[in-house]
């Protein structure tokens, strides 16, 4: 398999994804309808396109009562838009040196796979006319230019710390999530401040989670000077899966408490495996309670 | 130090060994390179301490691996050299005296001598005084007395050579109580001949000090004890020094740049010492020999020097071409009568110049080349006796190397249209070396060229025929002569060749011609070159002195005389060290003496090879420590690199050898298919004019004959082949320079050999004369053509396809010189096929022709002549081509016309053909013949 790298291929990939997957609806909640967008929630309410006449009532001011549909009879009647409301979502990506990292030089590194993912499911929703933008970045907008630029900005490093949005929104996290839950939910806090919806992408390499050493190995952690010598490393696998099983449980009960949701992808998977699970996760936000 | 047969330069060294283990404790203990690998879920991994931090062990072949490469290491620093004589050696410390035998019979097995000497150094220690004597005489020996160190011995013994001399050992004996040396040891390096001195002098050696001797006498031929010659071949003898199994060997005769003429094999009996060599060669390639050598084998007296004191009298026979027809040609004659009695060689003129024969034989040459006539002069006057035949290009245009003047015509005798008859010889005067020959008398001249009445003609004349004209005159030019035979060599001029006196005459022209050789008088003769101890020939030293003509056969060999050529008054002569030698291997040794065999003469340092397999060991566990941590890169990318990197080559190679192929492809291309071609003369206009002329005929011929010529090539005269052209036009640009020497050379060469010429000087614009040729003579000066003529009547020229009468080109009424027919049949060459057109009609231009065939240039007489212009074209194409065969058909008209006159009417037929033609109506027409060919001519 040909390995790309650069952006505008990563961009081809998530576009070819995108295609394959089907509308994303994300459900609508009229408590949310902070923004004017295109959406039409399919009720009256502040929006561009028409929606019904009724009769004018008392309390309804006579700038409202739309004359050209009154002068046809007796009865005044006011005319009404549909609501049209716009989910923001907003996503980050962890810029640490482990998660771009592979450990197999012909297989996408981690954080390859989640630009894809992201641009995938930025390009889904977009199409829907939710926006989309990038934690730390410009505001979450509408529409193609909005799309080019969260694709640029999700391409390029990001800020070490995920920023919480400016407006209320659903909120998409992908990193390997390899430090402890602990380190995790100062940083998640502020963010579950202001979105109460949100989802955790977990993405592992099958390095990390088969732990396929032997013999006297050295480890390093890249971007980091730690290191650590395994005189025979085998002996140490089975702690380590039990420490990772460990982690990925303390993760979802952080992911819970928050009020949010985890996904988990693997590297040695297809691209399409993981976004169908975004996918249908993002697509029953709302829907709880 | 000594261990067995193994010596150790620096025993100290070894203690290292003990070291062993403790490298083998460190490399068990030391864990092998981890590997190293990243991981980013590291940080999961914190606060555990994995249960078994004990490293995985350096396996123990790994172990094995660098103990041995450090032990091989520490064995090699300690400098171990197998010795397996060193045994016998005392080991003490005192001086140790080398004795060598450096004369000429040790140089067939010297590597071995000096490696037997140099290895009875390692039983040396460093502080031991080294002595070195050397047993051939020279005029500043070594003097035995020297002390030299182990290091610098080893490099005097490499720096011996063997000397083309022998040894003399009662005067290194001599040497020896002159320098009062008192040795511990002797060592001899003896080359294990000479029983008469060697035995003395082993004894001599080993009442001093305790002897060890290492004998190597030659195995195969000692040397070449002489050589006889006879008319048939030589005979090379060859000596041995030991009389065991047969053996057989080769014997090689050498010219003087080396190049084996010839080769002969000597076979030894079973216990036999001497045995010979025969090659059966004609003197006459031998003679090029300078000396015999036994392949294979190396030393001044396996190599024979050949003098020219030995050999015969050396004839060269001038041979220019000529090769087309040899039976019939004059050389032949001359080398059927020369061959049995001396050494013949034939060539080009400047290479038997240089050769220096004693006489040199010219057939028929008209003019000698300018360049050679000078060293041909000269060589005359140092001694040499040219000898010239005529002929008729000597009658046409002769030069002034002959002994009497002659006139610019032969005379006819006995010819059809002459009084006289054929001449007989007449008796040889007194004063001539012919003096006592018997006269033959049926011995007729028919043709021969006269000398012009000069005062001392009679004295000159050799011989003469019966009305008084000369037959031989001869000269003194210098110390040499000049002689001519006023006739050919061949039968074509007279029936002197068929007789047995013509033999007798030559050989006495060339003994008073006599060469270079002198009487041998008293002389000194100077060393010119010499022979060293291998037998190789080089400049004598400057102790070589000059040698007296009364001393060769008494002097003995040594530096002020060694074997080699000598110069002098009476040629070479050869100084050789193997004359009468007899080669007798030492037996009695002193019993007291350690004798070596070859085995145990040796020494094998080990140290170079013993670290040597230490770094490999090295290098090997580097690749396994590679290996094993990962770090060995992929072998596919440098696999693919090598493989381009050999294409590259490979086409770099492949490249020339399709560019060097082009031309050899021309000339094949050439040589296959018919082509004219024309001089390049440089002037382009004449140049373009000439190749679209021959360009026009090629396409008339091709649509008019059966002829199918490729189209014509520009020639230089100087570089391209000639020879594959049969034709070769020369349009003559105005004012052209005269050809050079090379050029006319060539041409020569390319006319004798049948090739035809055609020269045009397009000057026939001039009216007034028929005829405008000025300038070609300075211009083809040296070409060396017969007299010329104009085309006559009814030659083969105007009748090979065309019927034609004039030869018009673009001027008509030119006339066209030819070869002038010769006087008689017998004596005309190449079937009387004339080589060379001249005129100056500038045929080209009417010939010329784009592609389509339409005319280029005007010609003076419009169509008609331009046809008449290719008419001629095409028969000057057909007569080069099938030369004289239609010239029987110009008799066919007369054989019609009388057979016409079968005709009742006109008489009785004439018996023509032995019986009269049964239908004469078989010819249609009326009353006769159909006239087939125009104005039948009346047979004559």
């Amino acid at each position: 398999m040909k390995l790309l790298t650069d952006p505008a291929a990563l961009r081809t990939e998530a576009d070819a994804l995108a295609r394959t997957l089907p509308r994303l609806y994300l459900r609508a909640q009229a408590s949310e309808a902070v923004h004017l967008g295109s959406a039409g929630r399919r009720r009256a309410g502040s929006g561009e396109q028409f929606w019904q006449y009724r009769r004018y009532t008392q309390e309804d001011a006579t700038t409202r009562i739309d004359w050209r549909r009154s002068a046809k009879g007796d009865t005044l009647f006011v005319r009404e838009t549909e609501l049209e409301t716009a989910r923001s979502v907003h996503m980050w990506l962890d810029p640490h040196p482990g998660f771009d990292w592979t450990g197999d030089p012909g297989r996408q590194t981690k954080a390859a796979r989640a630009r894809i993912l992201l641009m995938a499911m930025a390009k889904l929703l977009s199409r829907e006319g939710e926006r989309v933008g990038v934690l730390g970045g410009s505001p979450a907008g509408f529409g193609k230019r909005a799309l080019e630029r969260f694709c640029t900005q999700v391409s390029s490093p990001l800020g070490e710390t995920p920023l919480p949005p400016r407006h209320a929104g659903t909120v998409l996290v992908a990193s390997d999530f390899y430090d402890s839950a602990e380190d995790w939910r100062p940083r998640l806090s502020p963010l579950a401040a202001k979105a109460r919806s949100g989802i955790l992408l977990a993405i592992s390499d099958p390095v990390e989670t088969g732990f396929p050493f032997s013999g006297r190995v050295r480890l390093s952690r890249p971007g980091t000077t730690v290191r650590r010598i395994l005189g025979r490393a085998e002996t140490v696998q089975d702690t380590y899966l039990e420490k990772l099983a460990e982690n990925r449980a303390a993760l979802k009960t952080l992911a819970a408490t928050l009020g949010w949701r985890l996904v988990t992808h693997d590297t040695g998977e297809t691209p399409l495996a993981g976004a169908a699970r975004l996918h249908a996760v993002l697509s029953e936000i709302g829907k709880g309670p | 130090m000594s261990l067995g047969p193994f010596l150790f330069g620096a025993p100290f060294a070894l203690l290292m060994l003990i070291a062993l283990p403790v490298i083998w404790w460190v490399l068990r203990a030391t864990p092998p390179m981890p590997r190293e690998a990243d991981l980013p879920s590291l940080r999961l991994l914190d606060g555990v301490d994995p249960r078994e931090e004990t490293p995985v062990r350096t396996p123990w072949w790994i172990v094995l691996l660098r103990l041995l490469a450090a032990a091989a290491a520490i064995i090699g620093l300690a400098q171990p050299v197998y010795a397996p004589g060193a045994a016998t050696g005392t080991g003490d410390d005192g001086p140790l005296l080398i004795v060598v035998d450096d004369g000429w019979t040790s140089a067939a097995r010297w590597p071995d001598l000096i490696e037997a000497a140099s290895a009875s150094l390692d039983t040396a220690t460093r502080d031991t005084a080294i002595h070195l004597l050397t047993t051939a005489p020279r005029t500043l020996p070594f003097d035995p007395a020297e002390r030299s160190s182990r290091q610098d011995m080893t490099r005097r013994l490499a720096s011996l050579e063997p000397n083309p001399w022998a040894p003399d050992r009662a005067n290194a004996l001599a040497r020896l109580d002159a320098a009062a040396l008192s040795p511990a040891r002797i060592f001899w390096a003896s080359d294990g001949l000479d029983e008469a001195s060697g035995a003395p002098f082993a004894a001599a050696l080993a009442a001093r000090a305790p002897l060890t001797i290492f004998a190597a006498p030659p195995r195969g031929p000692a040397a070449i004890t002489g050589l006889t010659a006879d008319a048939t071949g030589a005979l090379v003898t060859l000596a041995r020094a030991d009389s065991g199994d047969g053996t057989s060997h080769f014997v090689s005769a050498l010219s003087r740049d080396g190049t084996a003429i010839a080769t002969a094999t000597a076979l030894f009996q079973p216990a036999s010492r001497t045995t010979g060599a025969r090659f059966d060669v004609p003197p006459a390639a031998l003679a090029r020999a300078d000396r015999f050598r036994v392949t294979g084998a190396q030393g001044a007296g396996t190599v024979w020097l050949w003098d020219t004191a030995a050999r015969r009298q050396r004839v060269s026979l001038v041979s220019d071409g000529e090769a087309a027809q040899p039976l019939l040609s004059d050389l032949h004659y001359v080398r059927r009568a020369l061959e049995p009695h001396v050494i013949l060689d034939e060539g080009s003129l400047p290479d038997l110049i240089a050769a220096e024969p004693d006489a040199i034989v010219l057939t028929d040459v008209g003019e000698i080349p300018p360049e050679d006539l000078q060293p041909l002069t000269e060589w005359v006057e140092a001694g040499g006796a040219l000898i010239r035949f005529a002929g008729p290009r000597l009658a046409a245009q002769g030069d002034d190397l002959t002994p009497t003047p002659l006139r610019r015509a032969s005379r006819s005798i006995g010819g059809a249209l002459a009084w006289d008859e054929p001449q007989a010889l007449d008796r040889f005067p007194t004063w001539s070396p012919f003096s006592g020959l018997a006269v033959p008398e049926d011995v007729r001249v028919r043709q021969q060229v006269l000398a012009q009445p000069v005062a001392d003609l009679d004295e000159r004349t050799w011989a003469r025929l019966k009305d008084g004209s000369p037959l031989v005159t001869a000269a003194p030019l210098g110390a040499g002569t000049l002689v001519l035979f006023h006739v050919t060599a061949g039968p074509d001029w007279s029936d002197l060749p068929y007789s047995g006196v013509f033999v007798d005459m030559l050989r006495r022209a060339i003994a008073a011609g006599q060469g270079r050789v002198t009487a041998d008088a008293e002389g000194l003769y100077v060393p010119q070159a010499v022979l060293d101890g291998f037998g190789r020939l080089v400049q004598p030293s400057d102790a070589a002195a000059p040698l007296a003509t009364g001393d060769f056969a008494t002097v003995t060999l040594s530096e002020t005389h060694p074997p080699g050529f000598y110069q002098g008054p009476a040629g070479t002569r050869a100084l050789n060290a193997g004359a009468g030698y007899r080669p007798v291997p030492i037996t009695s040794w002193p019993p007291s003496a350690t004798l070596l065999g070859d085995a145990k003469a040796r020494s094998f340092p080990l140290a170079g090879a013993l670290i040597a397999f230490a770094l490999v060991l090295l290098a090997l566990d580097l690749l396994v420590a590679l290996a094993t941590s990962g770090r060995l890169p992929r072998l596919a990318p440098a696999r693919s690199a090598a493989s381009l990197a050999i294409l590259c080559l490979a086409s770099l190679m492949l490249a020339p050898a399709d560019m060097a192929a082009q031309p050899v492809a021309d000339e094949a291309n050439a040589a296959l298919n018919l082509r004219f071609g024309y001089v390049r003369t440089g002037v382009s206009e004449v140049d373009t004019r000439a190749e679209q002329g021959l360009a026009g005929l090629t396409q008339v011929l091709a649509l008019r004959t059966s002829v199918l010529p490729d189209p014509p090539e520009p020639l230089d005269l100087e570089t391209d082949p000639l020879e594959l052209y049969p034709l070769i036009y020369f349009a003559v640009p105005e004012g052209a320079a005269p050809l050079s020497d090379t050029a006319i050379t060539r041409l020569n060469a390319y006319l004798r050999t049948g090739g035809a010429l055609v020269i045009d000087t397009r000057n026939g614009a001039t009216v007034g004369s028929d005829n405008t040729l000025s300038g070609l003579e300075t211009l083809l000066e040296g070409l060396d053509t017969p007299a010329l003529a104009p085309v006559p009547d009814n030659h083969v020229l105007t009748r090979s396809y065309y019927l034609i009468d004039d030869f018009p080109g673009r001027y008509s009424g030119r006339r066209l010189w030819i070869e002038a027919p010769a006087a008689s049949p017998e004596s005309r060459r190449g079937d009387g096929v004339s080589r060379i057109f001249v005129g100056d009609a500038d045929w080209v231009s009417a010939w010329a022709s784009d592609e389509r065939g339409r005319a280029l240039y005007a010609v003076d007489g419009g169509k008609q002549q331009r046809e008449l212009a290719i008419r001629f074209g095409v028969n000057l194409v057909m007569y080069v081509l099938t030369g004289n065969y239609k010239e029987d058909q110009v008799h066919l008209p007369a054989l019609l016309e009388r057979l016409g006159e079968n005709d009742p009417d006109r008489g009785p037929p004439e018996d023509l053909f032995g019986d009269p033609l049964e239908d004469p109506d078989a010819f249609p027409g009326e009353g006769g013949p159909i006239d087939l060919f125009g104005d039948p001519e009346p047979l004559p």
